[in-house]
């Protein structure tokens, strides 16, 4: 690690308004070039003033904080602006522009995101966050491509400049054929994968295919090098970042800057043949009321302020989501232990989480870390849970239940 | 149907001690469903981990000696074409996703079946013959519990994933009585590179934090809101950030 030396005499020059009276005027406050570490400077008091996420409806001027201790994106500012007058969405990363446009890039960067149901997974925008640091890497210019088979919202927010829609493949084979015509077409300076299901599949066919070495499951990601496993995890190998990689899960940081602009360009290739050998493909979709908590997407879940479990089963079902319970609804036998969310339950790698009537125990949050989206529905306003819902309703879980069946039923009707 | 499973030199993370891996004991378990005696094979320095595979429901197990150290791919693919020019040639060749204990790439089954020529499907959960003869259907994991049901021309490669069935159980008296055939390895091109370029001790990372998700913002606040109105609400959040849709509003 090699720091720029620190020049204060040039320093001091820059900072001197005028040299003409007895003294030298500086402007000491002044603060044009970031720190040399390059890291942004921290302003505690605006980080406060943006996690107030507005006043207590009570009345008594109660402020109700953000305290997920995150660093905010612009998305998020947005909204805060909208919520708190004083605060501008610019305020909280000053001299940044709305977007960011990349137009002649110097090299590019393939992120292949999965995007299961249309929508981005925290492993797809880790993935996406992986290639923006590669193509911000060294002097930057690089340009980060997500190659998806389709449209996807969210692809800018979450680091992408270009877009390449690929042609639905029904098999992988297929699938890999029209990548490694667009990798010949564009010829990308890294293409990165998440190590996981048809991604990983899909690296490992180009891989051969290309004949390039693939460098899978990087466990650290940095500009200088990826960092892999090998030998039962007795040893590891460290090496300037290849052409091909796959990134295990958790291991680069997502996106969180200024939106890029995801323009959507040509460069996916034709499907060729079809594949001989394979003679039929099905896609069987899970059934959420059998799938284990682990594997699920959407979880509705009990605790002590349901006390009818049999319309409780009633809407997991309707709502197409697996059925889950706090530990003291397991206790008390209403629900099998397998539906235990929380520490000493499941840990959940779902998208959603519909919390009913329970308050959210420190053990009971540690179970839902991993959801995106949190709606509680709870009689006290001052419930953790409340706190860290995206949704939060102040009633009575007994009380919601039945609407929201009558709703579904009419929705299907 | 004739079935070759390929075996690794595992190493159990904490004692160090060569086991069998779990997920190529799952294949095994797989296996065993088509095939009364799947064959298993391995190339490698040793045999002390891969013999408890016929423990799990091998009925033979052949090894090929290579060096330690050395690229097993080479000798596989010799195997496996003499085994198909013979006169009862395997009709599926199972693999767990990765050999462990070497490079650990999880490219050698994908190599093989460029090298000999056969289709090949990952993620295998379950498998079962198909109505035509010489075809297979197998169900491949996807994200969300959703299976794709494929199938296949025989012969083939299938990868098989951790959610197939668990392992058979261990019986040692199998494993005592399982046939094990060393063959010898053919000629190297080059000298097997004791460690790569880059390689060091391998030191724990720590994997990102999995924190909150959404914050709750003032406006998401709903205080006493009537029953319908907050089924409502809560059907429109659903739908509004993509996770289920429920018919017309």
């Amino acid at each position: 690690m090699s720091r720029v030396r620190k020049d204060p005499r040039a320093e001091r020059v820059a900072r001197t308004l005028s040299e003409t009276g007895r003294r030298p005027r500086l402007d000491l406050g002044r603060r044009e070039a970031g720190p040399a570490s390059g890291r942004p400077r921290r302003d505690p008091w605006r980080e406060w003033a943006a996690s107030l996420a507005g006043e207590s409806d009570t009345g008594n001027g109660r402020k109700r904080y953000d305290r997920s201790q995150r660093q905010m994106n612009r998305v998020e500012a947005a909204h805060f602006a909208r919520t708190r007058d004083g605060l501008d969405a610019v305020d909280v990363s000053p001299g940044q522009p709305a977007l960011r446009v990349i137009d002649e890039p110097a090299f590019l960067v393939f992120a292949v995101v999965a995007a299961a149901g249309g929508r981005l997974s925290r492993f797809d925008r880790q993935v996406l966050g992986g290639a923006r640091l590669l193509a911000d890497a060294g002097e930057g210019g690089g340009a980060v491509v997500a190659i998806a088979a389709e449209s996807i919202e969210g692809l800018g927010e979450a680091g992408a400049d270009r877009l390449v829609v690929m042609p639905r493949a029904s098999t992988q084979r297929e699938r890999a054929e029209v990548l490694k015509a667009a990798v010949d077409a564009l010829s990308p300076r890294h293409v990165l994968f998440a190590e996981e299901g048809d991604s990983a599949d899909c690296a490992r066919r180009l891989s051969v295919a290309l004949g390039e070495p693939l460098f899978p499951d990087v466990e650290h990601l940095t500009a200088r090098q990826a960092v892999r496993a090998i030998r039962n995890a007795g040893a590891e190998i460290g090496l300037a970042p290849p052409r091909l990689m796959t990134l295990g899960e958790d291991r680069a940081r997502p996106y969180e800057d200024v939106p890029c602009e995801a323009r959507e360009i040509e460069g996916g290739g034709e499907i060729a043949s079809p594949d001989p050998a394979i003679l039929s493909v099905e896609i069987i979709p899970g059934d959420p009321a059998k799938l284990a908590l682990s594997e699920t997407d959407f979880v509705v879940s009990a605790g002590n302020g349901v006390s009818d479990f049999g319309a409780f089963r009633d809407l997991a079902a309707a709502m197409k989501g697996t059925p889950g319970a706090s530990r003291v609804v397991c206790d008390a036998g209403l629900m099998p232990r397998q539906a235990q969310v929380g520490a000493s339950g499941t840990v959940l790698a779902a998208d959603c989480y519909l919390a009913l009537g329970i308050s959210g125990a420190p053990q009971h949050l540690q179970g839902i870390a991993g959801c995106e989206h949190v709606i509680a529905v709870n009689t006290d306003l001052h419930a953790a849970m409340i706190e860290r819902a995206g949704l939060a309703i102040v009633q009575d879980a007994q009380l919601v239940m039945p609407a929201l069946l009558n709703l579904l039923k009419e929705r299907e009707a | 149907m004739k079935t070759i499973v390929l075996l690794s030199e595992a190493k159990n993370p904490v004692s160090g001690r060569q086991q069998p891996s779990r997920l190529e004991a799952q294949a095994i378990g797989l296996a065993a469903g088509l095939d009364e005696a799947p064959q298993g094979l391995h190339a490698g320095s040793s045999e002390e981990g891969v013999a408890a595979g016929l423990g799990h429901g091998l009925g033979g197990l052949d090894v090929v000696e290579t060096p330690a150290g050395d690229d097993p791919l080479p000798a596989l693919s010799a195997f496996l074409r003499r085994a198909f020019a013979g006169d009862a040639p395997p009709a599926l060749i199972l693999c767990g996703r990765r050999g462990e204990g070497g490079l650990e790439t999880g490219l050698v089954p994908y190599l093989l079946a460029e090298m000999l020529g056969l289709p090949i499907l990952a993620d295998a959960v379950a498998i079962r013959p198909g109505e035509a003869p010489e075809t297979l259907v197998v169900d491949q994991a996807m994200a969300k519990g959703a299976r794709r049901r494929i199938t296949v021309r025989l012969p083939a490669i299938v990868t098989v994933h951790p959610l197939a069935p668990p392992p058979l159980p261990f019986a040692f008296g199998r494993m005592r009585r399982g046939e094990v055939r060393r063959h010898p390895a053919p000629a190297a091109d080059a000298p097997a590179a004791g460690t790569l370029a880059g390689e060091r001790p391998h030191r724990a990372r720590p994997k990102l934090m999995r924190t909150a998700g959404t914050a709750s913002g003032g406006a998401n606040l709903h205080v006493g809101p009537e029953p319908e109105e907050a089924a409502r609400l809560i059907l429109a959040y659903l739908e509004d950030n993509g996770i289920r849709r429920y018919g017309p509003a």
